[in-house]
C-alpha cells in the first residue's frame, strides 16, 4: 500500500469563480441538483444537466486527471451496474456477447441509471474539489445553525467535522509511517489467510490506536486552556457573506435545473 | 555493508498542486562499518534520505544500491537486512511485554527460541536495559526514553548489517542522550555495524559521527571528516547549524587571546588544549 501517493482530501486550489461563490451557495446548488437528478426522466434532461456540469467544471479549472481521481473509487460501481442491466434485465434481446444475451430494455435502462451515477459522483466532486474541508464543514455548520433551537448541537457536530478533517492528513502519514517501520521489522500487512492479516495488522493498528488518542488528548488540554467552552456566545472570525457572485451562480444553476426538469417532464 | 545512492531525487506527491520537492540529485556512499551522520535544518530532506537509504521509499528518481544488490519498489531489501528506527520510533510499540516487543523481529524471521531469546538478551543489554528486570513489563508503564530503547531494541535484536537512525536522541534528557550515543558507539565498535544517524545537535554529532553530511533544501551541500566539518563553524552557519560547544568555546578563547587555538572536538582535548596553554603562560 503506497499511501503515501493519495492526495489527501480533494481540494483542487484555484481562483476561479466557483472557488469564490459561498460555500452554502455551492452546497445548496449540490442538493438542488441532486434532487433534479432524481426527478428528471429521459436522457434529454439527464444531457441538459450533464453540459451544465461540465461547464462549471470548465469554469472551475479542474483538469481531467483530477476528475478521474475522483470518479476512480466508484467506477466498479458503475460498471457492475451497467452489466446488471445489460445482462440480467431480460425483455427483448438486442445481439449475443458471446453465449450472454443484451437485452434492449436493460442496455437503455443501464446507461440511464450509470450516466446518473456518474453524474451525481460529479456534482458531489466539484463540491469537494473547489471547497477548503475548513470552510466547506464551516459552511455545513451554517445551515445547521436552525437545528441548535432543537437542541441538536449544530456547531459541535461542525467542529467534530472540522477536527476529523483537520487529522485525516496527519493519520494518514503516521500509518504510514508505522506501515513502513513495522515492515523494516518484518511485519507482513497483506497476504496470507484471513487469521494471519488479523495478527499482522495487530502491530499497526495498536500504535495508530495509541496515538490517535495521545493526539485527542492533547487537543482537548489545548481547546481547554484556551477557554473553550462549546458553540455558546461564540463569534465568528471568518465571516460568510453572500454577494453577488452568489445571485449569479445560483441563478445559472436554477436556470439549467429548470430546463432540464422541463426537457425532462416532457417525456 | 556499503550503502550507496546515485542521483537521488524525491518528489513527494508529484503530479498534483501539493507536490513537494525533498531531494535534489543526492549521491552519496556509506561505507561499511562507518558511522555517518547526517546533520541540516528541520525540512532539509534527512528523513527522507534516510527511508530512501533503507529501501522503505522510493525515490521519484536515481539509484540505492545495498552492496552489490539494486533496490527498487519490487526489488526490495532482504529481511532483516537493514534496522530503520524512524524519528520516535517507540510510537511503533505495540505487544504486551517488552520481552515480546522486542523478540518480534526474530520470530518474524523465523528463529527457534533459544536463538531469539539471545538475541533479546543482547538487544536490551546493548542499549543498558536489563532484560530480567525489564522483560515482563508493558512497554506502555515506561518512560518515553525507556521506550525509546526499547524500541531500539526491537530493531538492533534483527541483527542487521546496517542500522539507520533518525533522531534517536529526540525528546530524551541529557543523561539518556549521552548514554544513547554511548552506547550506539560502543556497539558499532563491538560489531562493525555500518551506521547512519540523522541528528541536527552537534555536541552529540560530534562524539558519534566518523563522517558527516550536510544537508540543506534536499541538496548535499557539505561532506567530509567530522573533525573538518565540525571546526567549520563558517560553513555550518551558512545551514542554520551551530558548531558543537568546545569549537565555539576554542574561538571564542582565540578571540580573547588574539591567537590561534585549534578547534577542539571533545572535552578531553579542550582540556589538554587549555593545559598547554596554561603551561606556556606560567
Ligand atoms: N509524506 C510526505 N508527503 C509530502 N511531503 C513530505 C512528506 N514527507 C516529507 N515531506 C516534505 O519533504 C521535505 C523534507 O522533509 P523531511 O525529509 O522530513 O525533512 P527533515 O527530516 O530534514 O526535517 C519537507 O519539506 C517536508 O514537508
Ligand atoms: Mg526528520
Amino acid at each position: 500500500m503506497q499511501v503515501s501517493n493519495m492526495v489527501v482530501g480533494q481540494y483542487y486550489p484555484g481562483t476561479s469563480i466557483l472557488h469564490r461563490v459561498d460555500p452554502r451557495t455551492k452546497i445548496i446548488a449540490a442538493c438542488a441538483f441532486v434532487i433534479v437528478l432524481f426527478m428528471v426522466n429521459g436522457f434529454e434532461g439527464l444531457a441538459v444537466m450533464g453540459a451544465g456540469l461540465a461547464a462549471v467544471i470548465a469554469l472551475a479549472g479542474i483538469p481531467l486527471p483530477w476528475l478521474w481521481r475522483g470518479l476512480k473509487p466508484v467506477l466498479f460501481l458503475l460498471v457492475i451496474t451497467l452489466a446488471f442491466q445489460m445482462f440480467l434485465s431480460g425483455g427483448e434481446e438486442l445481439w449475443r456477447l458471446g453465449p450472454v444475451p443484451v437485452y434492449r430494455n436493460g442496455l437503455v435502462q443501464g446507461a440511464f441509471l450509470t450516466a446518473r451515477l456518474l453524474l451525481l459522483v460529479l456534482s458531489g466532486s466539484i463540491l469537494t474539489f473547489s471547497t477548503p474541508p475548513v470552510l466547506l464543514t464551516d459552511a455545513l455548520g451554517r445551515l445547521m445553525e436552525p437545528l441548535a433551537k432543537l437542541k441538536i448541537p449544530a456547531y459541535e457536530l461542525a467542529l467534530m467535522m472540522t477536527i476529523a478533517l483537520r487529522f485525516i492528513p496527519t493519520l494518514v502519514m503516521e500509518v504510514d509511517r508505522i506501515i513502513k517501520a513495522q515492515k523494516a521489522r518484518g511485519a507482513v500487512t497483506s497476504g496470507g489467510g484471513l487469521l494471519v492479516r488479523a495478527r499482522g495488522i495487530m502491530p499497526v493498528l495498536v500504535p495508530l490506536f495509541v496515538m490517535s488518542f495521545r493526539h485527542a488528548d492533547e487537543l482537548a488540554l489545548a481547546m481547554e486552556s484556551r477557554c473553550w467552552r462549546g458553540g455558546r456566545g461564540r463569534t465568528i472570525r471568518r465571516k460568510l457573506a453572500f454577494s453577488k457572485k452568489d445571485a449569479v451562480f445560483a441563478t445559472a444553476v436554477l436556470a439549467v435545473l429548470a430546463a432540464s426538469l422541463w426537457i425532462g417532464r416532457l417525456q | 555493508m556499503r550503502l550507496e545512492l546515485e542521483n537521488v531525487s524525491m518528489v513527494y506527491q508529484s503530479g498534483t498542486p501539493f507536490s513537494a520537492r525533498a531531494l535534489e540529485d543526492v549521491s552519496l556512499t556509506v561505507e561499511p562499518g562507518e558511522r555517518l551522520a547526517v546533520a541540516g535544518p528541520v525540512g532539509s530532506g534527512k528523513s527522507t534520505l534516510l527511508a530512501i537509504l533503507a529501501g522503505v521509499e522510493t525515490p521519484t528518481s536515481g539509484r540505492v544500491i545495498h552492496g552489490t544488490r539494486e533496490i527498487s519498489r519490487r526489488q526490495t531489501p532482504p529481511p532483516g537486512s537493514i534496522g530503520l528506527a524512524f524519528q520516535s520510533p517507540e510510537n511503533c510499540l505495540f505487544e504486551k511485554t517488552v520481552y515480546s516487543d522486542v523478540s518480534f523481529a526474530p520470530r518474524r524471521q523465523g528463529l527457534d527460541g533459544l536463538e531469539v531469546r539471545r538475541r533479546v538478551e543482547n538487544a536490551l543489554a546493548a542499549v543498558g536495559m536489563d532484560p530480567a528486570s525489564m522483560g515482563q513489563r508493558s512497554p506502555f508503564s515506561l518512560s518515553i526514553g525507556e521506550q525509546r530503547r526499547v524500541a531500539l531494541a526491537g530493531v538492533l535484536a534483527m541483527e542487521p548489517r546496517a542500522l539507520l537512525l533518525d533522531e534517536p536522541t529526540a525528546y530524551l534528557d541529557p543523561a539518556a542522550r549521552r548514554d544513547l550515543i554511548r552506547q550506539l558507539v560502543e556497539l558499532n565498535e563491538q560489531t562493525g555495524v555500518t551506521m547512519v544517524m540523522v541528528g541536527h545537535d552537534m555536541d552529540e554529532l560530534a562524539r558519534f559521527a566518523g563522517r558527516l553530511v550536510i544537508i540543506d533544501g534536499g541538496r548535499k551541500v557539505a561532506e567530509g571528516r567530522a573533525e573538518i566539518i565540525l571546526t567549520d563553524s563558517a560553513l555550518l552557519a551558512r545551514h542554520s547549524l551551530d558548531p558543537p560547544g568546545t569549537v565555539e568555546f576554542c574561538s571564542l578563547l582565540s578571540a580573547a587571546m588574539g591567537d590561534q587555538v585549534a578547534p577542539a572536538l571533545s572535552e578531553e582535548q579542550t582540556i589538554e588544549t587549555l593545559m598547554q596553554i596554561m603551561e606556556g603562560k606560567c
